[in-house]
């Protein structure tokens, strides 16, 4: 019998398996070094994600290769490789004090941090249900366990075991899905179910039925409406850089996978399922907002807030057409500077109200801009970012979904944005506010802020403010993309 | 009726009836038991599709480790051994509601769907050219390899959880 040797192009996934290796890397470190210098574990993986991130960028020469109908490094897994070691690096910055603050094990902290990432990473360069499947579960069972991995606190306990029982329930939709699909298509590969919704006809029930399950299955991923129960309890017990983290990665790698199991496989169906998105956009955008206006604590604020983004992102997904596709891409990528460094500033609080609550609230942020400027003056930009106020990268992220989903024709789903976007601004001007125009308490802890901590604010502040007055490249780097994927 | 139509509807209950013994034991214990049950009989299946390697990684892998596992971890927790779950609660009526529906729904749209099946004959020799395929470059070399990232994760992830604090 004649066997022959795996002939693989490693190059194509060289960003997953720096990211991969990083991971063990740190896992046997963690077991030869001394408990006090644990703390080194962060640099090894920062440069680790800092590598792969490089590689991305290197790899990207717009020929889109592909390993065997398994995976793609396409401009399209690429640009959101990015977008993913951008919320890595975010939050392996805003970990350094933190963990030893709260007290998480640093070694499983860091070696999950990684491999989640990765998992993310597989997911957005998936080109098979199966790899999807497989990456989804690598993210997903990463993060329950970085979401309770604060022992010392119930809650977090019982954000991880929501957010596993309800993952588990929606990974059965997922593949339920999946199931169907592949029952018409007769394969697993995204190009040949492609090529089967193209085979003419009526569309066949099965795939209809197939990616109805499929939407609801990475709508709970994502967080869209009414697949979101979880997310508030989920975001508010978990630490809180693990919340950073998550609160960008897990979406990005969904919507990533969305995108390209719609956009790309179900791409002659359309116009079966574009209403389906617009509605659920709709829905996502008001309920997250409505819900956020309500919220004292700022983890659960923040938490409806990104239900509320991921339904202005999937506007751009219902646009169906490659402007709102390169425009999903510049939502999200700006969305990971904005959304981490809001929770970095959270964790900065956590500092110096330590006694109070854990900087959480609205109270403990009353006066922020008298003790510690610099972190208010982030926080304003972030807070303005997100509510979507020009000259920052969330309005610009903003005018893009919402104009390509006009030139779609749903013209309705951009009035529902913007009426939206005014609503959502009562909230986060509330948190400006209350930094700059209430008297606050004095500091009870009169601590300094972690550098780590501070450079990864000032990064994510400089880049939303760039991306706003400057998008140029990275708005030329998502269309090129967007064609990578919807073939331009 | 054929042989392989009786023996389908049988293995059906047994695969059903051990699931909703599963949702509905007070007992862990029983609950378990009532899994390896609805485990085998989707063995079954897979011996009726003429796939008996997956009948056999079914029982060895499902039944064989996972249920015994589980069964394991009941016995050696001695609360849970003797404690009386309460499988209902005050949301029952919604959930039936919408799980009534959902199936509804789709036993509605896939009844009607013209299902399309292949007339070719399983090889002989299925279980040399899976475990080929299994390693081939051409086919399922990366989500195996990625599929052992996923064990790796999930080690990882059931020590820390189960580790002494």
């Amino acid at each position: 019998m004649e066997i022959s040797l795996p002939t693989f192009d490693f190059l194509v996934v060289a960003p997953e398996i720096v990211v991969l290796i990083t991971a063990l890397l740190v896992m046997v470190v963690d077991m030869v070094i001394g408990r006090e210098q644990k703390g080194r574990l962060a640099w090894v993986a920062l440069v680790g994600v800092l590598a792969a991130g490089a590689l991305s960028y290197y790899l990207w020469d717009g020929s889109d290769p592909a390993l065997h109908d398994m995976l793609a490094a396409d401009g399209y897994a690429l640009f959101l490789n990015l977008a993913i070691l951008v919320a890595a690096a975010l939050a392996i910055l805003f970990s350094l004090e933190y963990t030893g603050r709260v007290g998480l094990a640093q070694g499983e902290y860091y070696t999950l941090l990684l491999l989640s990432t990765a998992g993310m990473m597989l997911m957005a360069a998936a080109i098979n249900l199966m790899t999807i499947f497989l990456a989804l579960e690598i993210l997903s069972i990463s993060l329950y366990v970085l979401v309770g991995l604060n022992r010392a606190e119930r809650r977090s306990a019982e954000a991880a075991l929501k957010y596993f029982v309800l993952g588990a329930f929606a990974s059965g939709f997922l593949l339920y899905g999946m199931a169907l699909i592949y029952g018409q298509a007769g394969t697993t590969s995204l190009a040949g179910i492609r090529a089967a919704v193209q085979a003419g006809g009526e569309p066949s029930a099965l795939l209809l039925v197939g990616l109805g399950l499929m939407i609801a299955g990475f709508g709970f991923k994502v967080a869209l409406v009414p697949f979101q129960m979880w997310t508030p309890d989920v975001y508010q017990g978990a630490p809180t850089s693990v919340t950073a983290f998550m609160s960008v990665g897990a979406k990005v790698a969904g919507f990533a996978a969305l995108g390209r199991v719609a956009l790309y496989a179900f791409g002659d169906l359309q116009g079966d399922w574009r209403w389906v998105l617009a509605v659920l956009s709709a829905l996502t955008m008001t309920v997250g907002n409505l819900a956020a206006l309500r919220q004292a604590n700022l983890k659960r604020m923040l938490a409806y807030s990104s239900i509320a983004h991921a339904g202005y992102a999937l506007a751009g997904l219902a646009a169906g057409n490659a402007q709102g596709t390169s425009g999903l891409l510049f939502y999200l990528f700006a969305y990971a500077f904005m959304n981490a460094g809001a929770f970095a500033i959270i964790i900065a609080a956590g500092r110096f109200e330590g006694a109070t609550g854990g900087g959480e609230t609205l109270d403990d942020f009353a006066g922020l801009a008298a003790r510690k400027p610099g972190l208010a003056v982030a926080m304003a930009l972030f807070m303005l970012s997100l509510a979507g106020v020009p000259p920052l990268a969330g309005f610009l992220a903003k005018l893009y979904v919402f104009g390509a989903a006009v030139r779609g024709g749903l013209i309705w789903l951009a009035v529902f944005g913007v009426v939206n976007s005014v609503i959502s601004a009562y909230y986060y001007l509330r948190v400006v506010v209350s930094m700059y125009m209430r008297e606050g308490r004095p500091a009870a802890v009169p601590a300094p802020v972690c550098a780590g901590l501070q450079v990864g604010v000032a990064l994510a502040a400089v880049a939303i403010v760039l991306l706003g007055l400057w998008p140029g490249p990275i708005v030329d780097l998502a269309r090129v993309a967007a064609l990578a994927l919807l073939g331009g | 009726m054929t042989v392989s139509q009786v023996v389908f509807i049988l293995l059906s209950i047994a695969a059903l009836g051990g699931a909703l013994g599963v949702v509905f034991a007070r007992n862990l214990f029983r609950a378990a038991l009532a899994l390896v049950l609805s485990f085998v009989g989707v063995a079954g299946f897979y011996v009726l599709l003429e796939a008996e390697f997956l009948a056999m990684v079914q029982i060895l892998v499902y039944v064989g480790a996972i249920a015994i596992l589980i069964i394991f971890a009941i016995m050696l927790s001695r609360r849970m051994m003797s404690s009386e779950t309460q499988p209902w609660n005050e949301q029952w009526v919604g959930a039936v509601v919408v799980a009534a529906a959902l199936f509804a729904a789709l036993v509605f749209i896939l009844s009607r769907v013209d299902w399309p099946a292949t007339e070719a004959q399983v090889p002989a020799d299925s279980i040399s050219q899976l475990g080929q395929a299994l390693v081939s470059p051409d086919f399922y070399v990366l989500p195996f390899e990625v599929a052992s990232v996923l064990l790796l994760v999930a080690l990882v992830g059931a020590v820390i959880i189960a580790r002494e604090q």
